[in-house]
């Protein structure tokens, strides 16, 4: 059975790979775990489940101020800093980084946990907000910077157990 | 003779994306089209043949899987259209079947521009 620790590698691997690959942007684990996103902020989620015997059900979220997703989307689009963007685009954008980030996830658990069938995502945008499966629910959560500048947060909630 | 390309993706930024890599790899089209699920990209193929298609798997409406196979069974026009899936999507058992249904390749997200260099240069010539 897989533990939290591999859950929490795969995880941030996933993220490198996708911010590294496709952003162009440091991400790193934060060394405050209690570090907080002020202000309004922007939160991709997407939902998974394992196969029928392990009952699995998840969701993977990455959570991000609203300046940060900014600049997460001109970067995926080598737009320039000052370039305008959509409030449209910006969430198309973390809803992208949420798919592939899951999407990395999946691919390095895959072996451990078996086939993951997931969402579409989804983005809100808020203060203090948070995604909740319940009690009973497992978190994996990590809070991380971007470039040295920019606190986020990846979680990961799950109910049911991994192969 | 220059190409024609189609990407199919629900994600409207994700399609620009995907143009702009395609860009940067250095392959060259005569015309890009776009489309926001199956349904759409069905449509355009039937007012006109394109080259290569682009396709995400999972979209609102009709997905890539579904695409793929409607292509290959009710459009027999877009016989040579060469068909490559790009997706998170990794597991071996959705890439043999969807190549099995038809698709020519896959490219996984996330991706580089060497990469679609390296998928879709053999489908240039």
């Amino acid at each position: 059975m897989i533990d939290q620790i591999c859950i929490t590698d795969a995880f941030l691997e996933g993220a490198k790979e996708v911010f590294e690959t496709m952003i162009f942007m440091d991400i790193e684990k934060s060394s405050e775990p209690e570090q907080e996103i002020e202000g309004n902020t922007l939160l991709g989620s997407i939902t998974f489940k394992g196969d029928i015997e392990g009952n699995l059900v998840g969701c993977l979220t990455i959570c991000c101020g609203t300046a940060c997703a900014k600049i997460i989307a001109l970067n995926m689009l080598g737009m320039e800093p000052a370039d305008e963007l959509s409030e449209e685009e910006v969430r198309d954008a973390i809803g992208e980084v949420t798919n592939m980030v899951m999407g990395s996830v999946k691919t390095r658990l895959q072996d451990s946990v078996g086939d993951l069938q997931v969402s579409i995502p989804t983005v809100i945008s808020g203060r203090w907000l948070e995604n909740s499966l319940g009690e009973k629910a497992s978190k994996v959560s990590i809070k991380v910077n971007i470039e040295d500048e920019y606190p986020a947060e990846l979680s990961l909630l799950y109910r049911g157990t991994f192969k | 003779m220059a190409k024609s390309l189609m990407i199919v993706d629900d994600s409207a930024t994700m399609r620009k994306i995907i143009m702009r890599t395609v860009r940067m790899s250095g392959l060259e089209f005569s015309r890009t089209e776009d489309a926001g699920n199956g349904n759409e990209a069905i449509e355009k193929l039937k007012a006109g043949s394109i080259d290569i298609v682009l396709c995400d798997v999972n979209m609102p409406e009709m997905g890539g899987l579904e695409m793929v196979k409607k292509v290959r069974s009710e459009l027999p026009d877009c016989a040579d259209t060469k068909i490559v899936m790009v997706t998170t999507e990794s597991s071996q058992e959705l890439i043999d079947s969807v190549i099995a249904d038809g698709a020519n390749g896959f490219i996984s997200k996330p991706f580089t521009p060497e990469k679609f260099q390296e998928k879709l240069s053999p489908f240039m010539n």
